[in-house]
């Protein structure tokens, strides 16, 4: 009856989904062009300030998308004025080392000659039994064992053993080995990729000898064949004649 | 070449985002004959002023339905929370206008204004 009275036709109400579509389809393609334009660095090196910058510009790019009710603009403005600054810094701390220092931090010694730094840790925020768990994930148990440790400005701790619990390399023993460099694809997905081939001046011809001797007929059978300078070849076939595959897990789950 | 497309296809993409978002204050404006908000508001007034309540009601119908065209257009670029307010105060309009009251009519209408300038600014 009201509505009868009052509203002879009801305004259509906004499509939110076609609206949350279209802002997705804006916010997902403006941060993969950016993230292409500013990020280059592995998610390892990451500092702490980038590691923050990146949680903010995933947030507004969040609200781009389902924040209907402010406009897109002013969230994509804002998406472009992080982006935009996280560049800039990076050119600076690229092209000027002092900046660098600063924006960035530098490595810390945190131990030297197999003494910690007390002074060091305090001023860096890292307790003893920090340091002692990164130097457990470099697999050392021994503290007796570091010459030199420091903590990077990503936070992760790079060692220097004490000489004597280095491993014995081939050039101690002065063995002689060749160079193996490193391994190139020449089948993949059952595809010859020639041009790999003539950079180590073999042809198709070879191949096909190669893969005789290991009784394939067809590279089609192949799912991997590498090749490194020292002529080590590497052979994965689609078919494997490994009836019972070991499982590692453990745990009775869904499969 | 390939080059070329490496750098256009991205710039091409953000500038197209870039017109969805701010086209909003374009597409507002009448684009037909009966999808001109502005000229409505203005028709309502007079009718208001001159208490030719059914005249204003047969004309609040027609800004009814000229908004329900803009939307479709506006819905990309817009803050929902004008467009909703814009909405509710056609409602109330519509209601001031049955219930022949100068005032609200006149108030709700110089609101909806309101929000129609801000929208998409």
């Amino acid at each position: 009856m009201l509505s009868k009275n009052f509203s002879r036709k009801k305004v259509k109400t906004l499509n939110e989904g076609l609206v949350v579509l279209v802002r997705g389809v804006i916010g997902f393609f403006s941060l993969l062009i950016f993230a292409r334009v500013i990020g280059k660095e592995q998610i390892s090196q990451l500092t702490f300030f980038d590691y923050i910058l990146g949680i903010t510009i995933g947030s507004i790019a969040s609200e781009l998308t389902v924040d209907l009710s402010t406009k897109a603009w002013s969230h994509w403005v804002g998406l472009v004025v992080w982006c935009a600054l996280g560049y800039i810094m990076e050119m600076i701390t690229l092209k000027w080392r002092y900046a660098a220092k600063y924006f960035e931090g530098e490595p810390a010694i945190v131990i030297m000659n197999g003494k910690i730094m007390e002074n060091v840790l305090r001023k860096m925020k890292y307790r003893a039994s920090d340091i002692v768990e990164l130097l457990r994930n470099k697999d050392i148990f021994d503290l007796n064992e570091v010459a030199y440790a420091l903590i990077e400005p990503n936070g992760q701790i790079s060692v220097l053993k004490k000489p004597e619990y280095l491993p014995v390399t081939r050039k101690d023993m002065n063995i002689k080995v060749k160079d193996s460099g490193i391994a190139t694809e020449i089948i993949y997905d059952g595809i010859v990729i020639d041009e790999n081939l003539r950079q180590y001046n073999k042809d198709r011809k070879w191949l096909y000898s190669q893969l005789k001797s290991k009784g394939i007929k067809d590279p089609s059978e192949v799912f991997l064949f590498t090749l490194d300078k020292s002529g080590n070849v590497y052979i994965d076939k689609y078919e494997d004649k490994i009836k019972k595959v070991i499982d590692i897990g453990d745990y009775k789950g869904p499969y | 070449m390939k080059k070329f497309f490496v750098v256009s296809i991205p710039i091409v993409t953000l500038g197209l985002f870039i017109l969805i978002m701010v086209s909003g204050n374009y597409l507002k404006r009448p684009l037909g004959n009966d999808d001109n908000i502005p000229a409505l508001v203005e028709v309502i007034n007079n009718n208001i002023m001159e208490e030719k309540w059914e005249k204003a009601s047969t004309n609040t119908e027609k800004l009814n339905d000229a908004w329900e065209k803009v939307i479709k257009r506006i819905q990309f670029s817009s803050e929902r929370d004008e467009i909703n307010a814009f909405t509710m105060n056609v409602a109330r309009l519509r209601g001031a206008i049955r219930a022949q009251d100068k005032a609200i009519s006149l108030s709700e209408l110089s609101e909806a204004f309101e929000h129609w300038k801000q929208l998409g600014k």
